[in-house]
């Protein structure tokens, strides 16, 4: 009888302790504009499950935890599930931002995101320290210098791989299809400078690697572009490389598709206040080539943000065909949005559309023909194609591209692709 | 009145601990401080945690009016707990109502649906085995049956979790399966019966020379009555039983209340585990309780097989087996999760799986990132080294299919030499059961851990 009155007494501890955090968050959001979308009732209630975990925690759990660890962990775990893109700044990584001292002029060379509460290897740069160790795309790295990766946002996640020239990472990373994780020693470097590479393949296809987009990208490629034009005989088809491309902003990703469109919608931004609906169009004099070039774009799980765009954009305004795999699906404009107490936000406000109207955020871009895989069926698909070993003669998805552009057909040629190899 | 749920490993878990059987899942209320009663400390209640409260607010109110995209409170709310749960150790999370229910089945080692295995062969949604008894095996579904159809739906690029949300139904009603099977001249129609589907984490053959073998594959409400049903029959058809191989290997864990009771089987008397917690409440002593009835198997000679897949629940058996001297522990070292969790059931259907204790051998070693290191360490049989680990995965599942597995025959067959060979660790039990006692474990040791 004591215990069941006593029972009742510490139920009653525990509405109140909740109370004491819930009526102060109601209040502090009804000072707010912009309450909740969904009816505040249903608002209200989510709020309650919250301070019910809290709650829950602070009473249970083996080890005492501060509020206000738990306040910050919260925070960072709402912007990591909106998108990869979104993360939580503390007051300090704001200010590191703010005074540029993320710019270290040295790095790892590799795009990362949060996927799944794994930090995944999107794209490994042509060249870089990461690729020189052997750090793949799709790769899952499960420890840094030791420490086992947990709850880190994308932001943390990409200091984490610069610094200075020489400092070296030790990586334990998992590979899809793998028995064990392995040990990927990976030393810091500056880039080396250059985003645009290009060779003929045959005697009249040009091959045209993009690494990654920075703000030289345009005046490379539109050099690039304007070389290869003079040659003879004509060309009869360029390949645009966009596989394992995942670096970029949206402005460079327009003034780089400038080069190949001249005055054409390139990308639209669409977010939900007026403020973020914008139309990005490129320029007539920023035109490269002057007649145009049948041309197939490559691109894989590795093709992320700036090269989607170009690659949507080259599909429906140049008739390109896009060949390989499937890509990311990670294409927004973000803005860095300041809380009251110096901590802030990196936030998603618009998302990637193409000149046609498809969504390119959350579900990427289908190629129209799929790259052949490798009769191995045990590669994953994001490490089929690393542009890196073989040269472009040897890529058999520049092969594929190369007959896709002999033959001019590219239905008959898509076909083909599907057909069992004999 | 104390209730509780409590939840021991990786990958499955938990359960109603001291008055054992059904999943508790009072109101957290419940569950609170007992004992003293101090005063509780009212959380958010410094003025640093109130000024954060108040950064929290804006930011909700940032995303709600700028996020590219709506959100509901309730999805933003789902993310601040994963993410304060983040900041706790690895072993605790936060479960969504549909990963809590999946849980649940886990746990009470049944559900309802049709009793059949599934997987995606070649992309094709395929049945790996009907599980004897059921209505799936009852109205003649085989092996490698392909499905095509599930309630007049394509299968094609389902994923394995749809399947079985639409295969699983309400007991007593009706799902129809169009199947495609060799010698069909076309897919069929097989309209079958949901039941309650028994999983069963039990598996056991014999061996000659009046050896048992008994394999858990995780630890939930139904473990210690399977085992003891097997034991019971194992002492019936072998005369004598002279030895028994209980193989913890790969096995993740489970609920702490079935760990004591399993362990209980093969001990008279004695400290099987003791729990350690920041409250009173997560302080607990088990013990072997003597006048169990089926005290019978608490001298029979015994060995214990574990590696680096057994966690938790299974480390918790060999401890006390191990610590009592009551078994010979064969094998490499275990997992090494030495943590309680509690499950917390919250208001919409949602759950935490808190850390909330930590747990002990009897010789008050922790287990935490230690492991159990076996008496006599057998490595596993390495897999080749051209194979990947799809490779693996799909040989142990055609081997599966075609029943040839260790547990895949019945439990009365005895286990031939050649699956013997198959399995080291297996092979040396067998060895040390048959020159039982072992002459002297410590001069085996430097020999076996070469």
């Amino acid at each position: 009888m004591k215990n069941l009155f006593l029972g009742k007494r510490r139920a009653g501890w525990g509405r109140l302790a909740r109370q004491t955090l819930i009526i102060p968050l109601l209040l502090v959001l009804a000072a707010l504009p912009g309450l909740p979308a969904d009816t505040p009732a249903s608002g209200y209630d989510s709020l309650r499950l919250f301070t019910e975990a809290l709650y829950e925690i602070s009473q249970k759990y083996v080890y005492p935890k501060s509020d206000e660890e738990m306040l910050n962990g919260s925070l960072r775990g709402i912007m990591n599930s909106l998108d990869p893109d979104s993360s939580f700044l503390s007051p300090k990584e704001y200010q590191h931002l703010v005074q540029g001292q993320n710019e270290k002029s040295a790095e790892a060379g590799v795009e990362l995101i949060i996927k799944d509460n794994l930090l995944t290897v999107v794209s490994v740069l042509d060249g870089g320290p990461a690729a020189a160790a052997g750090l793949k795309p799709g790769d899952h790295v499960l420890k840094i210098d030791g420490q086992l990766i947990r709850n880190l946002t994308t932001q943390e996640a990409i200091q984490k791989f610069r610094g200075a020239p020489g400092a070296s990472l030790k990586l334990q990373v998992m590979r899809n299809g793998a028995l064990k994780p392995m040990d990927i020693i990976v030393t810091l470097q500056p880039l080396a400078p250059g985003t645009v590479t290009s060779q003929l393949v045959g005697d009249s296809f040009a091959y045209v690697r993009l690494r990654y987009f920075n703000d030289d990208t345009p005046r490379e490629l539109d050099k690039t572009l304007k070389s290869l034009e003079k040659r003879s005989p004509p060309l009869r088809g360029l390949i645009l490389d966009l596989r394992n491309n995942a670096r970029g902003s949206m402005e460079q990703a327009v003034r780089s598709t400038s080069v190949l469109l001249g005055d054409k919608e390139i990308v639209s931004a669409r977010g939900r206040g007026p403020g973020n609906q914008e139309t990005f169009r490129g320029k007539e004099r920023d035109l490269a080539l002057k007649i145009p070039v049948p041309t197939v774009v490559l691109i894989d799980q590795g093709t992320a943000r700036a090269a989607e765009i170009a690659a949507g954009a080259m599909r429906d305004q140049y008739q390109a065909t896009l060949l390989g795999a499937k890509t990311l699906g990670l294409c927004g404009l973000t803005k860095i949005l300041p809380l009251q107490d110096g901590s802030a936000l990196v936030m998603t406000v618009a998302q990637c559309y193409t000149p046609g109207g498809q969504k390119i955020q959350g579900k990427g871009l289908e190629p129209e023909v799929q790259g052949q895989t490798p009769k191995d069926k045990d590669k994953a698909p994001a490490a089929v194609a690393p542009p890196k070993g073989p040269t472009p003669e040897q890529d058999p998805w520049v092969l594929q591209a190369v007959e896709l552009l002999k033959s001019g057909k590219k239905g008959q040629i898509a076909r083909k692709a599907t057909e069992p190899k004999l | 009145m104390l209730r509780k749920s409590w939840l021991l490993g990786s990958a499955v878990l938990l359960l109603g601990l001291i008055l054992g059987g059904a999943l508790a899942l009072q109101a957290a209320d419940q569950s609170g401080p007992e004992g003293a009663f101090p005063a509780p400390s009212l959380p958010l209640a410094s003025p640093a945690a109130s000024a954060k409260l108040k950064v929290f607010a804006q930011a909700l109110a940032l995303i709600e009016d700028q996020y590219a995209e709506p959100k509901t409170t309730k999805d933003l709310v789902y993310g601040a707990i994963q993410g304060a749960v983040g900041t706790l150790d690895p072993h605790s999370s936060f479960m969504t109502p549909e990963e809590f229910k999946e849980l649940q089945i886990e746990t009470k080692g049944k559900f309802s649906g049709i009793g059949i295995e599934i997987t995606l062969k070649d992309q094709v949604l395929t049945v790996v085995s009907p599980i004897e008894g059921t209505p799936a095996y009852q109205m003649g579904l085989q092996a490698g049956d392909q499905i095509v159809k599930i309630n007049g739906t394509a299968t094609k690029n389902i994923s394995l979790t749809e399947a079985v949300k639409m295969i699983r139904g309400a007991k007593g009603s009706k799902v129809t399966l169009t199947i495609n099977r060799e010698g069909f001249p076309q897919p069929k129609d097989f309209v079958i019966t949901r039941e309650i589907i028994p999983i069963h984490s039990v598996k056991a053959r014999i061996m000659d020379g009046g050896l048992g073998y008994i394999r858990l594959s995780n630890f939930q409400d139904q473990t210690d009555t399977d085992l003891q049903n097997f034991l019971r029959k194992m002492k019936q058809r072998l005369t004598p039983f002279k030895g028994l191989i209980l193989d913890l290997r790969n096995d993740p864990g489970g609920l702490l209340e079935q760990a004591v009771r399993v362990s209980d089987e093969f001990l008279k008397s004695g400290l099987i585990v003791y729990t350690e917690g920041r409250s009173k409440q997560q302080t607990m002593r088990f013990y072997a309780r003597s006048g169990l009835a089926d005290g019978k198997f608490a001298s029979i000679p015994m060995v214990v097989l574990i590696n680096e897949g057994s966690a938790s629940a299974s480390e918790i058996v060999a401890g006390a087996l191990k610590d009592q001297k009551r078994a010979l522990i064969v094998g490499t070292k275990s997992f090494g999760k030495g943590s309680v969790q509690t499950i917390i059931p919250l208001e919409d259907g949602s759950a935490l799986r808190l850390t909330t204790a930590l747990y002990y051998t009897p010789s008050g070693i922790t287990i935490n990132e230690k492991g159990i290191v076996p008496d006599v360490v057998v490595d596993e049989k390495p897999p080749a080294p051209d194979k990947s680990l799809q490779n693996l995965r799909d040989e142990a599942m055609d081997r599966h299919m075609r029943k040839e597995g260790l547990t895949d025959k019945a439990w009365n067959q005895p286990i031939t030499t050649a699956e013997l060979d198959r399995d080291p660790q297996l092979k040396k039990a067998v060895e040390l059961l048959n020159h039982w006692p072992p002459k002297s474990l410590a001069q085996q040791k430097p020999v076996a851990a070469q």
